[in-house]
């Protein structure tokens, strides 16, 4: 089925939970309300006709900066500066978080992609982990790396990184960490040698560990 | 400390075997550097006896953010990051990603450098299904066919030097082609001779030391049964899904470079020795892949055209217009994607990487449930996991 027709199946079923089709482009997308995707989850799953059984990709998203006009002026992400420090911004992120969800069906050989936009203030939906048992890891991987909430999850934490991180590093104002636990993550540290060369010992014997300076 | 709502009914601890005495279950933590988890995978295992009650997957080992490295550099640049996701068939990795590039920007690869693409990828796809079969057999306790498994590899290693100049990590697409012609008339001379040995003998060498092999099968038939159902609602793809009974490949249903030219065939699990979907399927249609990836490299050499094999300069940036699209193909281990955004630039503004391994592992939570300690290793041998490509 196109996934124009799809589109209009949830327009049925939905109505303003349906909040647009983008068809132009080099993928059509559906863009859903958040508090209405776990249920048009399960209507794309279990429907006769869409039968969307698998859960391609889940990809958690922040369009922080981005470039509406297409011209390539996003919003530069930080990183480390040429002394090997964490750049930094005074610019506060503002833009929405998001969600794609690529479908697929293998009864029906289609294809289905919708898109969801939360606020960054409230970056909160609810799962489709009952629908798709691997949205489980995407979930979490999204809510680690992107900071995204999903109600209903039955076991969200952490999955790349340790519980311990701070931040979630694939949005856009993320700044990098200068340490990570004890280990400085900074260029200038680096450079200095932390094994410097010993002098060979002329009576033989095992050469001394470097002291501390 | 144990949940006593959790206990199964297959093990010891919940039986009251001898009055007054209580049994627990035990935590026990396998990896990171056990030798059968594939890398560093660590699992939290509660176990009750031989019996696993829980199997927690702990990730994040190799973890380099490759996502956030993919927003600062650009597309071309990004192309070797993609060797390291799965450092075992790096080839598939560069394919995946350069076809999700090639989507947006709309450029016409030469046909030669898309010939060139499905030569050197099914190379890849073939080292990296005999590191598969080595490394599951030395799990099952079979040395030596790691040692014939490797001197194959070995081969195609050395093919895929001599044309992309490295050894493991190759660097070779980019967008809009290869990056080097075929270095000699020999090489492809070389390849035919390589995947006529292959066909001919080794896979038959293989199938003697241990498909077919008593103790082999009696270890792995009717072990991890993920059925079908499963299998689509965990993501399962590749191997792992075909080891299920399901015909399903990209490079046939969801076609992309010059795959629709060529005439093979998708194996699937079909229960000979057990159920389908056990181990022993999802192992046998791996070393069945071997074959038919042999007959397209036979049929991409053969209908090879001549021409250029890059259609943008190699030092031309790539600039992309504006545009989402999500892009997959079929990397060693299943379905590798890339969902990229761009917004118009050189760099994209976002690019998801959908991991095969990570998509087919995390079933270990449901099937890992119930099975002894040494089936559990026999069930990540089977699924064929990269922690490079889990973690990214």
């Amino acid at each position: 089925m196109e996934q124009k027709a799809i589109y209009e199946k949830l327009v049925e079923k939905f109505g303003e939970g349906a909040l647009g089709f983008l068809e132009e482009g080099p993928e059509p997308v559906a863009d859903i309300a958040p508090q209405k995707i776990a249920e048009a989850a399960l209507y794309l799953r279990d429907e006769a006709g869409l039968e969307f059984d698998q859960l391609m990709c889940l990809s958690g998203l922040d369009w922080d900066g981005f470039d509406e006009n297409g011209k390539g002026k996003s919003v530069a992400i930080l990183g480390y500066d040429v002394g090997g420090q964490p750049e930094t911004s005074d610019r506060v992120g503002e833009g929405d978080l998001g969600v794609a969800y690529h479908l697929y069906s293998h009864g029906q050989r289609h294809k289905f992609t919708m898109r969801v936009r939360v606020p960054r203030t409230a970056p909160t939906l609810p799962s489709v982990a009952g629908v798709w048992s691997t949205a489980g890891w995407h979930e979490r991987e999204a809510y680690d790396l992107v900071g995204i909430t999903f109600e209903g999850h039955p076991d969200l934490r952490r999955i790349l990184l340790e519980e311990e991180w701070e931040g979630h590093p694939l949005r856009k104002d993320y700044v990098m960490p200068d340490r990570w636990g004890q280990v400085p993550l900074d260029g200038k540290n680096l450079a200095k040698n932390p094994f410097p060369a010993t002098e060979p010992d002329p009576s033989g014997s095992a050469p001394a560990a470097p002291t501390e300076d | 400390m144990a949940n006593q709502e959790t206990k199964m009914n297959s093990g010891w601890a919940d039986q009251d075997h001898v009055p007054g005495i209580k049994s627990e279950l035990m935590e026990l933590n396998m990896g990171p550097q056990h030798p059968a988890t594939h890398g560093v995978l660590r699992l939290l295992l509660e176990t009750d006896g031989e019996i696993v009650h829980k199997c927690t997957p702990v990730l994040g080992y190799l973890h380099r953010c490759a996502e956030k490295i993919a927003e600062g550099i650009n597309y071309k640049q990004f192309v070797l990051y993609t060797d390291r996701f799965d450092y075992l068939a790096p080839v598939c990795c560069n394919h995946a990603y350069v076809t999700a590039v090639e989507k947006l920007m709309d450029v016409e690869v030469p046909e030669r450098a898309e010939h060139l693409r499905v030569i050197t990828a099914e190379l890849s796809r073939i080292a990296s299904h005999l590191i598969a079969l080595a490394t599951f057999g030395l799990d099952m306790g079979a040395w030596t066919p790691l040692l014939y498994c490797f001197r194959e590899r070995e081969a195609i290693l050395d093919l895929l030097e001599r044309i992309a100049g490295g050894r493991m990590l190759y660097n070779f697409f980019v967008p809009g082609g290869v990056r080097y012609d075929v270095p000699d008339e020999k090489w492809t001379a070389d390849v035919l001779e390589f995947v006529t040995m292959l066909e001919t003998k080794k896979v038959k060498d293989y199938n003697q030391l241990l498909s077919y092999n008593k103790i082999f099968i009696e270890r792995l038939a009717d072990v991890g049964v993920i059925s079908q159902q499963d299998a689509f609602d965990y993501g399962s793809t590749g191997p792992v899904l075909r080891g299920s009974g399901v015909s399903f490949d990209c490079r046939k249903d969801d076609p992309y470079s010059v795959y629709p030219k060529f005439d093979f065939e998708v194996p699937v699990g079909r229960g000979e020795m057990g159920t389908v979907g056990d181990c022993w399927d999802r192992y046998m249609v791996r070393v069945r892949e071997i074959e038919q990836s042999c007959r397209i490299i036979r049929q991409a050499v053969d209908t090879m055209p001549g021409g250029e094999v890059h259609a943008i300069g190699l030092t031309k940036p790539v600039k992309l217009p504006a545009g989402a699209a999500y892009s997959r193909t079929e990397s060693s281990k299943g379905e590798l994607g890339h969902y990229i955004i761009s917004d118009g630039g050189q760099m994209p503004f976002r690019n998801k990487v959908r991991s095969p391994s990570f998509c087919n592992l995390q079933i270990i939570e449901k099937i890992g449930v119930g099975q002894m300690v040494s089936d559990l290793v026999a069930f990540i041998g089977s699924l064929d996991i990269v922690l490079g490509e889990i973690d990214r």
